[in-house]
């Protein structure tokens, strides 16, 4: 048993291919090719094409805009770039983890026909989302020259929070997408809360509105400090308080420890269930 | 790679696998939690597709298994591929293993031949650039070069499936997992899956092979296991298992 091998081991979790020296760069070209793959499905049977990932935001900001600007303008200047910056943080999370937490059951003749790994499809689907993101972030910049509003250094942490808002999501996927495999109707329990969640998140209202109990509330949204760490940089221009961004880091590792833990203590059965 | 004939490729030891299917396939939150305030309990049914296996196939050999149908050949091919956990034992496999089994899963019909060379080959964990640069010799293996940038939707089955074994079998592995695929394609076309095949076996990469032909076993196989749900496995020379296989099966 000493002569070379290319991938060696006893498994009862993972199969050989995914593993050992080599399994990294095997693990990255297949990711690579099923966020190629989501992107290439999502613009292929739309007229518009990459222009509607951009037009999207652009008219939900409009819209909301026009309903609520005289409500919340008085509080917040440049509202239409406040309501969009926060609308592309939303969209991210929301997307990514709805379709993350599908990816599993979706792809459930694969995971019953090939030796894969199973945290791929999550990971694919909130990957396909990250670049989606960053297509939408062109109107972003349209709204910001529109409204003549500058850039500052602060911006350098927009990455960052991009990068907390996506373990985050995949942190979700992971969990509710597990216990999707053996409950169908956690995606429906899910899609319904995300409609809650969505007002309960300071997107196109400004936290200064809410009471003192409400805020006080608002503080267990996990959601709204990974916002506005989001936010602050582009909106206010100047780096998010530290306090923010401690906790937006807690929650966002926390998150995708929680749904990492739960994926890997089930993941042994979904070929039972699927 | 050496192919030094004492390494051991495939060890299983000791393997049991068990199914727990649910009664009721697919159950709610809501289902659930009602069941669970009345006190109802949950019933699994446990299958035991195999029970107690082990075996060892050494860098060269050509394996046989066969049983009859539910003997859980397939679920043991799938233990080794990695596909389905082990529940007690062990399996190890030494070097890269290439499952000839459920060829084309994981093709998308949307997508054409060459962008289901890369999907299907980085699902089998080949690289991006390897698959780049073989596509067209995968192509041309499958007899599909003309057709390679048509969608797979307007591919026939048999040409869908060619495709597949074209892909699975240029990953110039160690071990091969043959689940009766030979039959892939019209009689041309599998003389050449025959013919791949045995220059894998020539250039001494370990196959591992399901089938119900009793002369292929006997031809091809140095050694053979019988899977029998109602018998302890038997382990034997292809012509031994051969023989024990026809008289169970009264054949």
């Amino acid at each position: 048993m000493s002569s070379p091998t290319l991938t060696a081991g006893v498994y009862d979790r993972t199969p050989p291919v995914w593993r050992g020296p080599g399994a990294l760069g095997r693990y990255f070209d297949l990711l690579h090719t099923l966020v190629t793959r989501a992107i290439k499905q999502r613009y292929k049977r739309s007229v518009l094409g990459f222009a509607w990932t951009m037009l999207n935001p652009l008219i939900t900001m409009v819209i909301l805009t026009v309903v609520f600007s005289r409500v919340f303008g008085g509080l917040v200047p440049n509202y239409p770039l406040f309501v969009i910056i926060g609308l592309l943080a939303w969209n991210l999370f929301s997307l990514g983890s709805t379709q993350g937490l599908a990816s599993i059951v979706d792809s459930g003749s694969l995971i019953r026909k090939v030796a894969v790994p199973k945290e791929m499809f999550p990971l694919a689907a909130v990957g396909a989302n990250l670049v989606n993101f960053l297509l939408s972030l062109v109107p972003l910049l349209f709204v910001l020259v529109f409204m003549r509003v500058g850039i500052t250094w602060a911006v350098l942490w927009v990455p960052y929070g991009v990068l907390l808002i996506g373990l985050f999501t995949l942190g979700v996927a992971l969990a509710l997408g597990t216990m999707n495999v053996f409950f169908r109707d956690v995606r429906y329990f899910y899609e319904a809360g995300l409609l809650a969640w969505f007002y309960g998140t300071p997107i196109f209202y400004p936290i200064e509105v809410l009471s003192e109990r409400a805020r006080a509330v608002l503080q267990w949204n996990p959601l709204y400090v990974l916002v506005e760490v989001f936010r602050t940089p582009i909106y206010a221009g100047v780096a998010p308080p530290t306090g923010t961004i401690v906790t937006a880091t807690v929650e966002a590792i926390a998150m995708v420890t929680v749904g990492w833990l739960i994926f890997r203590r089930y993941h042994t059965r979904f070929v039972d269930f699927i | 790679m050496t192919y030094d004939p004492g390494t051991t490729r495939i060890a299983v030891e000791g393997l049991s696998v068990r199914y727990d299917l649910q009664r009721e396939r697919v159950i709610s939150v809501r289902e659930y939690a009602i069941r669970r305030l009345r006190g109802e309990r949950f019933p699994t049914q446990t299958m035991w597709p195999i029970r107690d296996v082990s075996f060892t196939v050494q860098a060269g050999e050509t394996f046989g298994i066969v049983g009859r149908n539910g003997a859980g050949k397939s679920t043991l091919l799938k233990v080794i591929a990695g596909i389905v956990p082990p529940t007690l034992g062990r399996v190890q496999v030494r070097g890269q293993l290439s499952p000839l089994l459920e060829l084309g899963a994981g093709f998308d019909t949307e997508l054409t031949g060459r962008e289901n060379v890369q999907l299907y080959g980085t699902l089998l964990g080949l690289r991006r650039k390897h698959l780049r640069e073989r596509v067209d010799a995968i192509a041309d293996f499958a007899e599909l070069s003309p057709f390679i940038d048509v969608p797979l939707k307007n591919y026939s089955s048999g040409m869908v499936a060619r495709l597949a074994f074209a892909i699975a079998t240029d990953a110039d592995p160690d071990i091969l997992i043959v689940d009766e695929v030979l039959s892939v394609g019209d009689a041309p076309f599998q003389r050449k899956c025959e013919e791949r095949l045995a220059r894998f076996r020539a250039r001494g990469v370990t196959v591992l092979l399901v089938t119900h032909s009793l002369t292929l076993l006997k031809e091809t196989c140095t050694r053979a296991l019988l899977l029998d749900p109602d018998a302890p496995i038997v382990i034997g020379s292809a012509a031994d298992i051969a023989e024990r296989y026809a008289a169970r099966t009264g054949g």
